[in-house]
């Protein structure tokens, strides 16, 4: 008798029976359980545990001191480094995230026409991503090392005043910019070719004897198409943005984003706050700040991000579903 | 029943009598080490300290002990690391250096370092100088680091470019030249305005270095002699020093404070503030065996002699071979290692004994410079300044910006240049 004609006759279960539809209904949470236990130790604790630090004067190396409520976030908040720091660190995410994403996307483009050689171009431009960002970040350094590097020597020789890549703020957000432009131009891109690469063929052929060129057929049935996953790679930039760390450090290695804080970035003041500063309890507030800076920036790209590029076409095409693309996995 | 110093220190910690005799029981015998079981000691180490030398004579000394050394580039590198393992409570290496512009933090966590007085460091005690062993010793008297090196100071420079600037460039004549015994900061200042004016080219390379010599020549420094009262607003001294740099901004090359081995091969400068342990870096910038390239090293150091850093040993409380490591630890600060140490790296021994070893050596690489003999002198009666906790804040981030700023240029006056530095200080010291 199974368990469905037990119900049924409402005769009583037996325990293999009741086991049977445990298991019906308690394994697909036992299968996904492993991600979310190793989250709750891994993530949300930490998260949680942050606050409780926050809260209190905390000293690195003393410990947990005396209760001051939101203190340590007024004090964050009112510290000129703070802004300073916030300020530096919306710029580098503008210089690195916008220019990034047009390249992605045009390159994206070329790659999904008929290239010769298409498997060999699309592996070439992840290349810059396998490398290590501390790799990255020291080839880099050099390059735009104002004493002697070649960028330098470039200009010296053609009788121009060298830029102070280390000294002055925007040349430093230019240099730290392009090293992270380096690193994950082509791995966005190759995620929009793959949104791309789902976009039916047909609908292009029937733009075409509709007599739209490769311009209008790239903006009004390639953008449109690919705004999801669009989406998608708009916000993991915005995370990953707001939290550039390795880059800046690396920079310049005996301070913490500059010897005048020219490039600090939000995750380095906090890094000054925890290490070098020793107050622990100022730096897990920034960390929340920062985490709430975040949702916010995501939300007004999300919110832009669903305007672009969408209006007059979607009334006329209906959006495929699949065009998302499943890929997650951490950014930086 | 042997009652060891290990047990001691755990019937210390338990705090009774009854106890400890318990434990003894338990581990007399139990958990000494013998000789011959294999183990792996970790240690910390940064920059050019040079006692890795000495790291294979000790292996082979003690053939069941293998050395897993880490260097880290700098002294800020290993601060961060061992603050972030000291906090977490787990991870530090058995054996870690600790630099002396850190060190009163770590005095006021010393019980994360194991009493190198239960592993008989008092026995020698008169090995080290007073001051130097003071300085490992916290409040309670409880010996956390044992001394290496400390850092009396000299100059190194560029005899070839002084005589092809018609300038003395023998050690003798160039120490004579900015006032010898009686050398100041004015009269070497002047001395590099002769050596720019008769080549256009650049005397120093960065102006940070004289500040924190300047700084550490003083009786007091950023904090009084109670190491707790900031001795920094209204401070003449230091004031006078910071107007003197600017005045003198036009004589430098503008370059960072480390890492200038390009520029330094260019002849960009001229001149290098050495502490002991420099002579490592600088010779650092050349091949290793290079000789010959004009640098020398002269016996002179304006303003008065200086101590500038030196490092500690302390072993970590986390440690599992505590025993093993404090042997370690102390053998390598004892005085021949040391010793040997600065004939590889010229980190000066902070041991009298070690001293008078290395008393005839020379450098090769600095002109074959009698550096023993001159760092003798150096540090005759130098004793190091009492540093406060926010000592490494105030170097890096109130005075290193703004000496970065008239290093570039962007700060032309002695007044603001003070004005910014106060107002850094506002917002980053507490007072």
């Amino acid at each position: 008798m199974s368990t469905l004609d037990a119900r049924r006759t409402g005769s009583r279960l037996t325990f293999r029976q009741k086991l049977a539809n445990f298991d019906y209904k308690a394994s697909p949470y036992l299968y996904i359980s492993p991600f979310f236990l190793m989250f709750a130790v891994l993530g949300l604790f930490p998260i949680i545990y942050t606050v409780n630090v926050s809260l209190y004067n905390w000293d690195l190396l003393k410990g947990q001191g005396d209760f001051v409520g939101l203190d340590n976030y007024v004090t964050t908040l009112t510290d000129p480094f703070f802004w300073n720091a916030f300020g530096n660190t919306i710029s580098i995410f503008l210089l690195s995230a916008v220019p990034q994403l047009i390249i992605a996307t045009v390159i994206a483009a070329v790659l999904d026409q008929a290239i010769r050689a298409s498997t060999f171009w699309r592996m070439s431009i992840l290349l810059p991503y396998i490398a290590a960002p501390v790799a990255v970040a020291v080839i880099f350094t050099q390059i735009f090392n104002q004493f002697g590097g070649p960028i330098t020597g470039a200009m010296e020789a053609l009788g121009l005043e060298p830029i102070r890549w280390g000294f002055d703020p925007f040349p430093s957000h230019v240099a730290i910019a392009t090293m992270v432009n380096w690193r994950w131009t082509g791995y966005n891109a190759l995620i929009l070719l793959a949104a791309m690469q789902a976009i039916p063929r047909d609908i292009y052929e029937s733009a075409s004897l509709d007599g739209a060129g490769r311009a209008r057929r790239f903006w009004s049935i390639t953008i449109p198409m690919i705004r999801p996953t669009m989406i998608f790679v708009i916000i993991t930039s915005t995370i990953g943005g707001l939290q550039i760390f390795t880059e800046p450090k690396l920079f310049d290695g005996q301070s913490n984003g500059g010897s005048n804080r020219q490039f600090q970035t939000i995750v380095l003041y906090l890094y000054e706050m925890a290490f070098p500063r020793r107050d622990f309890g100022r730096a897990a507030a920034t960390a929340w700040i920062l985490f709430l800076i975040i949702i916010l920036v995501g939300l007004i790209n999300y919110a832009i991000s669903r305007t672009i590029a969408s209006q007059d076409i979607k009334r006329n095409i209906r959006l495929p579903k699949r065009a998302a693309v499943n890929a997650n996995g951490a950014r930086r | 029943m042997k009652f060891s110093r290990r047990t001691a220190t755990v019937a210390a910690i338990a705090g009774t009598a009854s106890l400890a005799l318990v434990l003894t029981g338990c581990q007399t015998g139990g958990n000494e080490p013998s000789s011959d079981e294999p183990i792996t000691l970790t240690i910390t180490t940064f920059g050019t300290m040079g006692i890795d030398v000495n790291y294979e004579a000790y292996q082979e000394e003690h053939p069941n002990v293998t050395i897993e050394a880490t260097n880290l580039e700098n002294g800020g590198a290993a601060r961060d690391d061992a603050y972030a393992k000291i906090a977490a409570g787990t991870g530090l290496s058995d054996v870690v250096a600790i630099e002396e512009g850190w060190l009163s933090t770590i005095r006021e966590v010393s019980d994360a370092f194991v009493d190198l007085r239960d592993y008989g460091i008092e026995d020698n005690k008169s090995d080290w100088l007073d001051w130097k062993y003071a300085q490992g010793t916290d409040g309670d008297g409880r010996v956390f680091g044992a001394g290496l090196d400390i850092g009396p100071q000299g100059l190194c420079f560029r005899g070839d470019l002084f005589e092809a600037a018609g300038l003395p460039g023998d050690r003798e004549g160039f120490a004579e030249a900015i006032g010898g015994e009686d050398a100041t900061w004015e009269s070497f200042f002047e001395f590099g305005q002769k050596y720019t004016a008769a080549t256009g080219k650049a005397f120093y390379h960065n102006p940070s270095f004289f500040w924190n010599s300047f700084v550490n020549q003083q009786d007091e420094g950023y904090y009084k002699a109670d190491g707790t009262t900031l001795n920094v607003k209204d401070n003449k001294a230091l004031q006078g020093q910071l107007d003197l740099i600017v005045e003198n901004a036009n004589i430098g090359a503008g370059l960072p404070g480390w890492g200038v081995g390009d520029q330094a091969k260019a002849d960009d400068f001229a001149v290098y503030t050495c502490p002991s342990w420099m002579l490592g870096v600088v010779s650092g910038y050349y091949d290793a065996g290079t000789t010959g390239t004009g640098w020398d090293f002269a016996d002179v150091l304006p303003g008065g002699a200086a101590n500038w850093g030196g490092a500690f040993l302390g072993v970590s409380e986390s440690s599992e071979h505590k025993e093993a490591a404090a042997d370690l630890a102390l053998w390598l600060a004892a005085p021949a290692q040391q010793a040997a140490a600065f004939e590889a790296a010229g980190p000066f021994p902070s041991t009298i004994e070690g001293q008078e070893l290395v008393g005839d050596s020379v450098n090769a690489f600095f002109n074959d410079a009698p550096v023993g003999e001159i760092f003798t002198n150096r540090a005759k009666g130098v004793v190091a300044q009492v540093k406060g906790p926010e000592d490494s804040v105030i170097q890096d981030n109130v005075f290193g910006p703004v000496l970065d700023q008239i290093s570039q240029g962007e700060i032309t006056d002695g007044a603001a240049a003070w004005d910014a530095a106060m107002v850094l200080f506002d917002q980053l010291v507490k007072q």
